[in-house]
């Protein structure tokens, strides 16, 4: 393809402007590229031709019947418009629907329920699952919470125990020393009253009775 | 104002909309008359292949499928039909094609005096090319189709389309330097 049939389509295909081209083809007849200005000659003749082309044109153009034949061939009857047997299949449709899920519509105070079937039972059969574990639960706490108390409350009434035991113990010993001081205090109670009051009269009877500590007749014995 | 494109209209006619039918045929019926008119030069063999394309065109309508401009495929028909007419046309009898189509309406002086004595000039020249270079010139000035949409209407190669369309320039050239030389002559 020479450059001058190029430049000759890049106008026709409007991508250089009719001046642009006819320079550029001018330049090529003087360059020898188309010597005998060939190209430069088509693109005169086809400059012509275009401006006639876009010359508008007048003839009447004659009216055709072509909607009897696009009737024929395309439009179809109008469909009738009875909508019972689709609103007759919709209806049974949704009452098999209704029938086969768990679906449930209930009138109730002139108003329309729709609920899962079985929902409430399911809910209620959660509820009662929760509770079981929860009572289990509780049941296991409050047994350990028994156990340990009773453990705690053993180990202390064993202490307690050894606390009274070693506290009783404590407290007999104590009497016991109680009653030995009191015996002892009573024997020298015994012990003065005597010497107060039977040890004069018994010195005026016998006077060799004196008390003498080395004397074991008397039998009586100073504590 | 918003205008449909000629796939939408199909698509409605195809669904029974005369309407979008009637819209097609209107954008279309002026071009194809035309194109007729230039190309087999008679009103009544114009009208007869613009009737011929829009029963095809309406027949044939589920057939597009959108691979190029619907304008090229309906041209690609009319071609067809266009070549038909005119290959029985000249088994049948030599045309004189002498029909003059341009006195029927004329919207100003200025185009009586100056462009309708070119446009006669120019369609008489037109006239006297090969059937197959006619159609070409055709396609490539007045109906805007590039070389490869006309190939592909034609079923030929874009080669072959291009060496057509240069030989009927070379030769409308030659025959309005003649007419030229003519005129000149008789004044």
């Amino acid at each position: 393809m020479s450059n001058s049939q190029q430049i000759f389509e890049a106008w026709l295909a409007g991508k250089i402007t009719a001046s642009e081209c006819e320079q550029q083809l001018g330049q090529n007849s003087v360059q020898k590229d188309d010597p005998n200005g060939e190209w430069y000659s088509r693109f005169q003749t086809a400059q012509m031709i275009q401006r006639q082309a876009k010359a508008p044109f007048f003839a009447p153009v004659p009216e055709i019947d072509t909607m009897s034949i696009f009737a024929q061939q395309w439009q179809r009857p109008a469909k009738s418009s009875n909508w019972w047997p689709k609103l007759s299949v919709a209806f049974s449709v949704l009452a098999l629907v209704v029938s086969l899920s768990p679906l449930e519509m209930q009138m109730q105070d002139g108003g329309l329920t729709l609920s899962w079937r079985g929902g409430q039972q399911m809910q209620q059969q959660q509820l009662e699952t929760l509770l079981a574990s929860y009572r289990k639960e509780q049941q296991d706490y409050v047994q350990t919470q028994l156990q340990s108390t009773q453990q705690q409350q053993a180990s202390q009434l064993i202490l307690l125990k050894d606390y009274l035991t070693e506290q009783q113990t404590k407290e007999r010993r104590t009497d016991m020393l109680e009653l030995v001081e009191y015996l002892n205090q009573q024997r020298q109670s015994d012990w003065h009253y005597w010497q107060e009051n039977y040890q004069p009269s018994q010195a005026r009877l016998d006077t060799s009775a004196v008390y003498n500590p080395d004397q074991q007749r008397s039998g009586v014995r100073k504590p | 104002m918003f205008k449909r494109s000629d796939e939408s209209l199909i698509e409605k006619a195809i669904g029974g909309d005369a309407k979008a039918w009637q819209q097609l045929v209107s954008r279309y019926q002026a071009p194809l008359y035309y194109f007729g008119l230039r190309l087999l030069g008679s009103p009544d063999d114009a009208r007869d292949l613009l009737q011929d394309v829009l029963m095809v065109l309406c027949r044939n309508l589920a057939q597009y499928r959108g691979d190029s401009s619907f304008k090229s495929w309906l041209f690609g028909i009319a071609n067809y039909r266009a070549m038909d007419m005119l290959r029985k046309r000249k088994a049948t009898t030599e045309f004189t094609e002498d029909h003059d189509f341009y006195d029927d309406e004329a919207p100003s002086f200025e185009q009586q005096l100056y462009g309708q004595h070119t446009q006669r000039l120019v369609q008489q020249q037109l006239r006297s090319l090969p059937p197959e270079q006619r159609l070409v010139v055709e396609l490539r000035f007045y109906q805007q189709f590039t070389f490869d949409e006309i190939a592909d209407q034609l079923a030929l190669s874009s080669n072959t389309i291009k060496s057509r369309f240069y030989a009927a320039l070379d030769k409308l050239r030659t025959q309005l330097e003649l007419t030229d030389v003519e005129q000149s002559a008789n004044f």
